[in-house]
């Protein structure tokens, strides 16, 4: 039910065992790749990328929406087209696209919801005798599984492709416009800018344990020092809030927030805002109507 | 414990913000009001701190790693309010751009780890930790125990939230969302964190109060009279050595067991727990345990030298736990360690359906953990040959399920390798 962080982990190319500084390293590294790759590809002229990102966030929560609501797999197809076709016409890389979300997702929802295949009750698909205990998966244990795993690859495809072709800027102005207070947007913002400087440090600290440690050391010894690391970038986090709000002070900082971006909604994110509507409505009616 | 999309329905993932909202605005009022426009720049460099925290891997006994979530260790310093700002931001963040958790469970999960889990820790520090100095290794313990009760409730609150859903939205028989109900979403929700990562999050808190009280106290004190004016005086740290820490702790076990023992057994020693205990045959047990102990000297080393590096303390552990099982043996009136489907039943008062499928299984060629060899089960064989038994089964199962588990990751670690696409999002 718990899902891992997703990058992490992903850094063990290497043979063999793999300690905790390395996968704390790799989980650092695949992060800040992730914000390079995803900022390249937010920057490409495709179609996604010319859309105003207020209608790209609001179309992405109907969509979303509707995978929710939907009640068949037809539904979910209808919806896993319109997002093929959205991220085609955007030069999102394809077999990365695809791959990332269809790798991962039977894998962590799948093991969740396999042992369910077999405790509902209902007509068995087989009946396989294994002593006294019987291997029989229901049909309605198969048919909500899939339902499931297809709901859950479908919400994260949708996710996956508004943070590809959507400047983190943009994502946080956008919320502006879904009526998130101008407070919360701007510690998002800086927040985002603050944790690349965190990550860089943290970064620091274990190449440089990394690079003077040699041999192993026991268990302890490894939590009393990453629990110090903690400790030590929270007493940094004070002194560079209080070095922050002095900058912010003496650049004239008054509690006001003003943000400088004016959006134009066009014709065309409009008329593309519709076409998500219409594909939603549609993926949602399919359910009710062929159940 | 990110709940992703797909597992709550809609309705349910609204329904949580209507607890999250009003939260959030309030704990922005009270940071506000102590922090002016201080606040943005403090919440939002803590808040990337949270995320840093949740990034790191914490080397755990047996050679994996956990994550830890760090919201208890940011209350207790900055405050629940505080803190549930910026574990929410960082939640947000890993939702909106890292594909970490669902977009639309964003209420669920800020609810759970941004908001249950800081509350929760931090008002269980403080109960625990009340009147004592700041700088006591009680208070480091207490924050430690804090975040441990901080996240198994909020590991609670998402077994909840998931075992929900086949009860409220189901078709033709199919649950359409997260299929498990709440008898067997909570009890997997809570022993995954029970066992595992909650005792992280523990250690990491109070080994992270620890540093902060020898290396930098002023955040422990002048800040807390900012955040928290009620809270504490200052003091010294009074470094206990841990032996007699534990020696206390072993003690108050000892003497609750027995008042526990005591009362179900109407006050009569002879009847502690409500067992019989004049019907056990003390000689034969002192046989049995002289068995047990040799068995356990030979046997413990020898795992300890056998083993591959990394399992010695583990698995030593493991062979230590198998070769003493058989003192329950002793225990006259109530078998042990024979559970039969009827026992579970009755210790948690329903039987996990899969359980009963399964129980065919595995009660067939270890029955009742002994082996099923006269020399061992026989009726009137004495006490040490059933406990050799139950020590050879015990071992045969740790050695399965450590084979097992070994198998598994190995097939996982190849999976991961494997896995050659760019860094993203996603999963």
């Amino acid at each position: 039910m718990t899902t891992a962080a997703p990058a992490v982990g992903r850094g063990r190319r290497l043979e063999g065992r793999i300690g905790w500084l390395e996968q704390t390293l790799g989980g650092i590294t695949g992060n800040i790749e992730q914000a390079i790759f995803t900022e390249h590809h937010a920057r490409s002229a495709g179609w996604l990328q010319r859309r105003d990102p207020r209608a790209k966030m609001i179309g992405l929560l109907v969509a979303i929406l509707a995978a929710s609501l939907t009640t068949s797999l037809a539904g979910l197809a209808i919806l896993y087209a319109g997002t093929l076709g959205a991220a085609r016409a955007s030069r999102v890389p394809f077999g990365f696209f695809v791959k990332r979300v269809w790798l991962g997702i039977p894998f962590f929802a799948g093991i969740v919801v396999l042992p369910a295949i077999f405790f509902v009750p209902g007509p068995r698909v087989f009946d396989l005798a294994l002593g006294p205990a019987h291997l029989a998966p229901s049909w309605n244990g198969l048919a909500g599984a899939f339902i499931f795993v297809s709901r859950v690859g479908v919400s994260v495809s949708l996710a996956v492709l508004l943070v590809v072709t959507t400047p983190w800027a943009d994502v946080l102005k956008s919320l502006r416009a879904l009526k998130v207070p101008q407070v919360f947007v701007l510690v998002l913002s800086m927040t985002y800018r603050y944790i690349f400087l965190f990550l860089h440090t943290a970064n620091g600290i274990l190449l440089a344990r990394k690079s003077r440690v040699v041999g192993r050391t026991s268990g302890g010894e490894q939590r009393r020092w990453i629990t110090g690391t903690m400790g030590n970038l929270m007493s940094r986090a004070f002194k560079m809030s209080n070095d922050v709000y002095a900058a912010m002070l003496s650049r004239g900082f008054a509690g006001e927030i003003r943000s400088y971006a004016t959006y134009r909604l066009r014709a065309s994110d409009v008329a593309a805002l519709g076409g998500v509507a219409v594909v939603a409505a549609a993926a949602v009616l399919v359910g009710r109507l062929l159940p | 414990m990110h709940i992703p999309d797909g597992y709550l329905a809609p309705a349910v993932s609204i329904a949580l913000a209507v607890p999250t909202i009003p939260m959030w605005a309030i704990a922005t009022q009270r940071v506000k009001k102590v922090l002016n426009n201080r606040t943005v720049p403090l919440l939002a460099i803590f808040s990337a701190l949270s995320f840093t925290i949740m990034m790191f891997n914490i080397p755990v006994p047996g050679g994996t790693t956990a994550h830890g979530v760090g919201g208890t260790l940011i209350a207790v310093v900055l405050g629940p309010w505080a803190a549930a700002i910026a574990v929410s931001t960082a939640l947000i963040l890993q939702a909106l751009f890292f594909g970490d958790g669902g977009v639309l469970a964003i209420f669920a999960n800020c609810l759970n780890m941004g908001i249950i889990l800081p509350f929760v820790g931090y008002v269980t520090y403080r109960l625990l930790a009340a009147g004592s100095p700041v700088l006591s290794t009680r208070r480091a313990v207490a924050a430690g125990i804090g975040a441990y009760v901080g996240i198994t409730t909020a590991a609670l609150a998402v077994g909840i939230e998931l075992g929900i859903e086949p009860a409220l939205f189901s078709q033709n028989g199919h649950a359409l969302y997260s299929p498990y109900g709440l008898s067997e979403a909570i009890p997997a929700m809570l022993a995954a964190h029970v066992f595992g990562a909650s005792i992280v999050e523990g250690l990491i808190t109070g080994l992270g109060v620890s540093y902060l009280q020898r290396r930098h106290p002023e955040y422990l004190t002048s800040l807390r009279g900012i955040f928290a004016p009620d809270a504490a005086t200052e003091g010294t740290a009074a470094r206990r050595p841990l032996w007699q820490v534990v020696t206390a702790a072993a003690a108050v076990a000892a003497a609750l067991l027995a008042i526990v023992g005591l009362v179900e057994g109407g006050g009569n020693p002879n009847r502690m727990f409500g067992a019989d205990w004049s019907r056990v045959d003390w000689p034969s047990v002192a046989t049995m345990l002289l068995v047990t102990a040799v068995i356990g000297i030979v046997l413990v080393p020898a795992a300890y030298l056998v083993l591959p590096r990394g399992l010695k303390r583990i698995g030593a552990a493991f062979t230590a736990i198998a070769v003493i099982a058989p003192i329950g043996l002793i225990a006259p009136g109530f078998a042990y360690g024979e559970g039969s489907t009827g026992n579970v039943k009755a210790a948690f008062g329903y039987v996990p359906s899969g359980l009963q499928d399964l129980s065919g299984i595995f009660g067939a060629p270890l029955s009742g953990y002994n082996l099923p060899l006269p020399f061992f089960s026989h009726a009137s064989a004495p006490l040490w040959h059933a406990a050799v038994g139950y020590e050879i089964s015990g071992i045969l199962g740790v050695l399965l399920v450590g084979g097992a588990v070994y198998v598994l990751a190995r097939a996982l670690r190849r999976n991961g390798s494997a896995d050659t696409a760019p860094e993203g999002v996603g999963a």
